[in-house]
């Protein structure tokens, strides 16, 4: 059986590399490579070098192949150069596209992009990016999401002065609730970065970007990350049922049964991703639907982590629509914000910022649906309790290896006594500090008692 | 008398020395690996010396009353010898199976295999180091072409920069071992340990890892991730001394952080700062442990970390690599000569025809009589009485029913058997079992090499007589092949097999051809193929190492709501293994199982310190006291392994390369 799988991104490689007989198709020229590692490497924390995902040698990878139109009734995917693959299934990986805001001056007349604005999706864009930044002093970067950020807290450690717009209220909107963006944006604020909310660019010409309050910011370059939407023109081209994406049902099948859709193109239910995870999960979860096993999809749970050094943010799930109890600790002294959705006793949500001790936990709780006891969720929002120093009571273990006991060295005159009439500190020898305190603070025990 | 412990696989040193009646434990400083230190199982090891629960008759299960009953040695062999050629006869050869253990000396594990090869003809015989460091131990096999726990002298790790351990607690289950890390720290050097819990180890460490049970696999895969992408991997190492880097890297590159971090619990940042420190460092070491390898997915787990240390060009460096600390006492000899199914003296494989020929010339039996390849340890106790499986087994040195996974299934096939034949010291839950137990001489009262976890080939030697009535377990299998109608005679002398082992070992990877007891006895110990491995090259032919993709599948049993917590096993300080020696020493407590908790969970189901808390898995069942701590995962309980009741917990599903259970792992459910 035949597999033509559109698209050569995360969610596609993924799936071809668990498949046996397959062809890829994708537009980029550059071979499968970890996306959401870009702004790691616009940083300069993450080697370019070490990005690649190369897939194994059975699979059949055509880059620099774009596909025009799916002719479903004989099972074929037409090529931009006219040719034709037939197909036994086909599966749309086809990702998302970034969104152009409307500014004035974006687009120049030959319809390419302004020579200082910048896309940030690709690795070529990536590249085109990090080659621009050598000679820039400045940049604005369009949108205050995740990736905004992750972009923004590059540039900045890259050494340009650097500037978010955002034109919500507060920063990360979709995600998490103005208290939690306004200790963002504090954060970006202390590490030099300047941030509007409530502002949209209007216009860029020679003088810099114009927002609608009127400033206008001077700058060398501007970054697009203002959000996409799925790539749907080819499903919906072929007629298959479409909405904010491509519809899929639990076995990831479009409205045609010989056509799949995993990843950002694809809606599950309500649920359009936009993140690796889950869409690793749709591929390995038809990986398998494909090679015959019964096994159904019903939705995935998203832990959203920023990405960027300084920056501590963690979203689980959609804490702002999720329904629930709200639990959650404010602390705007250290600029933390945590907050989890309780639901019947298990965590459905989750917001994370500024403070993310017991993540690894909280995660594992929301990810397993564990039903936690009522004072539970409270413990995991507050911080580790430490413990004062307290007296050891006579008849406490001091040293495990030899089995002796507070009393016993207490009784001991000296570390020389110690050793030769109970052999602590002889073994191991971890005892061997508490047994000095112990020697050390034995007159004034003994009095107390 | 200088001679060694009878616990673990550090074999420290001793002097024994008789005051009076009494026969005293002393310190034998000038030995290396410890100097002196011992931990408090050591200092009582003679308190097994005259038990009253000490066998000294064969015991011979009466078809009468079914209870067991003294019999003289000669008619408890030849029982044995007149049933094992009636089944024989009746089923073929490999109706009769053997089970060794990790703890038995070198000779013994040599004469064991030798014993149901020559003797027997069956191909049914494994041991329980199947269940210790197998997952280690075929890891190291493929990377590097060689299997020694630790190619270095432990002491090594001293001068390292940067030691990882990864599921060791060895200040617990090796404590004179943490003197060599609290030397390394004074040196400056960092120590990183990775474990669900909090342990006494990880006390004494600089940097602590606190990962869900079963995820140490993805923690090396966003390791190798960071390196790769921080430039810090050795190019020039991997390029001369290295095939397989790009799948590696390929694999790797899926792991970033934040992923390990939704799948390990590990929080990212804690990553990132282990995989700055290691990029840094000059020198690295990883040792690991049962707590890396006793999963279904141990030996891909030790795989990863070896890829770690491969990427970081450490292995063959002074003071740096990887090893595995080994557990049992002859972890390291018990696997190398020949009483494992797959396996001749010499670490030879059986299906190899060179060395069925060599070892057979030895043995002085023609090639084509020696039989193939058997069950691996559980596979074979799951097949016991079943259609096509084996109808009797003669156990030396393992306490099967105790340390066996999901052991209520075990002890169900040891019940249809047709014959169980036990060896052992003490009427230990395995022998109670037996149709005829055989009582054998122990540690001081016998001589015989082990073979420690840095590969140093030790002398314990004789230093009491043993209790009349006993006889040495070389003896037990003499007798037994001479009534099996062995083609060939057995010694039992210790030295005499020595010798002989030797002759059979020669030219395999673990050569002991050059190693006598007198060089034992004059060197500290004799290291086969010499103290420090891969300097110049890696035992594969082509001399290089292999790098070895992994993926992470997970715990075989995942949590769910049903079982929503993970149960992990290990050991306490005061006990050893089942604990057919320790728990009968009177001055090691012996308090019983108990179930480790932390407050969140306790105070989740109503448990309280002390009070007697039920865990259940889909195997069993387990009441014990609940022991409230926060030095473990809220997520996951431990319970000690050392008593009956555990394993009937544990999951037998097994490494596909090792045949190890996944002792380290399973969902559990537990109520107050």
């Amino acid at each position: 059986m035949r597999t033509v799988v559109v698209g050569a991104g995360m969610a596609a490689s993924r799936l071809a590399q668990e498949l046996p007989d397959v062809t890829v198709l994708g537009d980029e020229s550059h071979p499968p490579y970890n996306r959401i590692l870009l702004s790691a490497v616009l940083e300069g924390t993450h080697s370019p070098d070490a990005l690649a995902m190369p897939l194994p040698e059975h699979v059949d990878l055509r880059l620099g192949t774009r596909a025009v139109e799916i002719h479903r009734d004989e099972r074929e995917v037409e090529l931009a150069d006219r040719s034709r693959v037939p197909y036994d299934r086909l599966v749309l990986a086809t990702g998302s596209i970034p969104t152009l805001p409307p500014i004035r001056g974006l687009v120049r007349m030959d319809g390419r992009l302004h020579e200082k604005v910048h896309a940030f999706r690709t690795l070529d864009d990536c590249h085109r990016l990090d080659a621009a930044v050598a000679h820039a002093r400045n940049a604005v970067v369009v949108g205050g999401g995740l990736l905004g950020l992750q972009v923004a807290r590059a540039l900045s450690i890259r050494g340009l002065a650097t500037e978010v717009v955002e034109g919500g209220e507060h920063l990360l909107r979709s995600q998490v609730d103005a208290r939690a963006g306004a200790i963002l944006g504090r954060d970006l604020k202390r590490l030099g970065t300047t941030v509007y909310t409530g502002a949209r660019a209007v216009r860029l010409d020679d003088r810099g970007l114009t927002l609608d309050n009127g400033y206008t910011l001077e700058t060398d370059l501007v970054v697009l990350t203002a959000g996409g939407r799925p790539s749907t023109a080819l499903a919906r081209r072929a007629g298959l049922d479409v909405r904010r994406g491509i519809v899929v049902d639990h076995h990831l099948r479009t409205s045609d049964e010989r056509i799949h859709a995993i990843g950002d193109c694809a809606q599950h239910g309500d649920q359009v991703t936009g993140f690796v995870p889950p869409a690793w999960e749709q591929a390995g979860l038809l990986a398998r639907h494909l090679a015959g096993e019964d096994v159904t999809y019903d939705g995935s749970r998203t832990v959203a982590r920023l990405r960027a050094t300084d920056l501590d943010v963690a979203v689980l799930g959609d804490p702002e629509r999720a329904e629930g109890q709200v639990v959650e600790v404010t602390n705007p002294v250290v600029g933390s914000h945590r907050k989890l959705v309780v639901r019947d006793g298990v965590i459905v949500a989750a917001t994370l910022v500024g403070d993310l001790s017991r993540i690894g936990q909280i995660t594992q709780h929301y990810d397993r649906g564990t039903v936690l006891g009522a004072r539970e969720p409270g413990d995991l929002l507050m911080g580790e309790r430490t413990a004062g120093p307290v007296a050891l009571p006579d008849d406490a273990e001091v040293c495990a290896c030899a089995g002796v006991s507070a009393g016993r060295v207490r009784a001991c005159s000296s570390l020389d006594d110690v050793r030769a009439t109970t052999r602590a500190t002889t073994g191991c020898g971890g005892c061997a500090p508490a047994v000095r305190q112990l020697l050390a603070t034995r007159t004034l025990e003994g009095t107390r008692r | 008398m200088k001679t060694h412990c009878p616990y673990c696989s550090l074999q420290c040193g001793m002097d024994l020395e008789r005051v009076g009646r009494a026969l005293e434990v002393r310190p034998w400083p000038e030995f290396p690996v410890n100097e002196g230190a011992l931990c408090r199982k050591g200092w009582t090891a003679t308190g097994l010396r005259g038990h009253r629960e000490r066998l000294t008759s064969p015991l011979v299960r009466d078809r009468a009353t079914g209870e067991l009953r003294a019999a003289g040695w000669d008619e408890a062999l030849d029982l044995v010898g007149a049933r094992l050629r009636g089944l024989r006869s009746s089923y073929g050869a490999d109706a009769v199976a053997v089970f060794g253990g990790g703890g038995l000396t070198n000779e013994k594990a040599y004469q064991l295999g030798k014993l149901a090869r020559v003797a027997l003809g069956t191909s049914q015989v494994d041991y329980n180091g199947r269940w210790c460091m197998s997952s280690a131990a075929s890891a190291a096999n493929r990377a590097f072409g060689v299997d020694r726990g630790l190619p270095f002298p432990l002491a090594d790790i001293e001068h390292t920069d940067v030691l990882v351990l990864v599921g060791s607690n060895l200040a617990e289950t090796m404590p004179p071992a943490a003197r060599h890390l609290d030397r390394l720290r004074d040196h400056g050097g960092h120590v990183v340990v990775i474990d669900p819990r909090r342990t006494p180890t990880a006390d004494r460490a600089d940097t602590f890892l606190q990962p869900v049970p079963g995820t140490d696999l993805p923690i090396a895969l966003g390791l190798l991730h960071l390196l790769d992408a921080a430039g810090a991997v050795d190019e020039e190492f991997i390029e001369s001394r290295t095939t397989g880097w790009d799948d590696v890297r390929r694999a790797a590159a899926a792991w970033w952080p934040e992923r390990v971090e939704r799948v390990t619990g590990v929080e990212a940042a804690q990553l990132r700062r282990l995989g700055t420190l290691l990029a840094d460092a000059e020198k690295v070491t990883i040792l690991t442990a049962r707590g890396a390898e006793q999963h279904a997915q141990g030996t891909d787990t030790v795989l990863a970390w070896i890829d770690v240390a491969l990427a970081l060009g450490m292995p063959g460096r002074a003071n740096a690599g990887y090893g595995c600390l080994t557990g049992q006492g002859n972890g390291q000899g018990g696997r190398e000569h020949g009483q494992k199914a797959d396996q001749l003296p010499g670490y030879r494989m059986i299906d190899d025809p060179a060395a069925r020929e060599h070892v057979a010339r030895v043995w002085g039996v023609p090639a084509e009589t020696l039989p193939g390849k058997g069950r691996s340890a559980y596979e074979l106790l799951d097949a016991l009485g079943t259609d096509g499986g084996p109808k009797a087994l003669l156990v030396f040195g393992s306490n099967i029913v105790v340390s066996a996974p999901n052991a209520t299934h075990v002890r169900s096939r040891l019940d249809d058997l047709d014959l169980l034949v036990v060896a052992d010291i003490v009427l230990s839950e395995t022998a109670a079992l037996a149709d005829v137990v055989l009582p054998v001489t122990q540690w001081a009262e016998e001589t015989g090499t082990m073979t420690n976890l840095e590969g140093r080939v030790i002398l314990r030697q004789q230093a009491v007589e043993p209790p009349e009535g006993v006889r040495s377990d070389l003896d037990v299998m003499a007798g037994i092949a001479a009534r099996v109608g062995s083609p060939v005679e057995f010694s039992a002398d210790p030295e005499e097999v020595f010798a002989e082992l030797g002759r059979a070992s020669a030219g395999g990877r673990a050569d002991y051809s050059e190693i006598t007891y007198d060089r034992i006895r004059e060197e500290h110990g004799v290291f086969w193929a010499g103290p420090r491995l891969f300097a110049d090259a890696f035992a594969h032919d082509d001399g290089l190492a292999r790098f070895v993709a992994v993926e992470h599948r997970g715990p075989a049993e995942p949590v769910d709501p049903a079982y929503p917590l993970h149960l992990t096993t290990g050991r306490v300080l005061a006990q050893y293994q089942s604990g057919a020696q320790t728990r009968r020493v009177r001055e090691l407590p012996d308090d019983g199982p108990f179930v480790e908790l932390h407050p969140m969970l306790a105070r989740r189901i109503g448990a309280y310190d002390g009070e007697p808390v039920v865990v259940t898995t889909r195997r069993g069942e387990l009441k014990a006291p609940a022991r409230v701590v926060d030095t473990i995962r809220p997520d996951t309980v431990f319970v000690p392994f050392h008593w009956v009741g555990t394993n009937r917990l544990t999951n037998d599903a097994l490494d596909p390369s090792s045949r190890m259970p996944e002792f380290k792992v399973c969902a559990c459910a537990v109520t107050a």
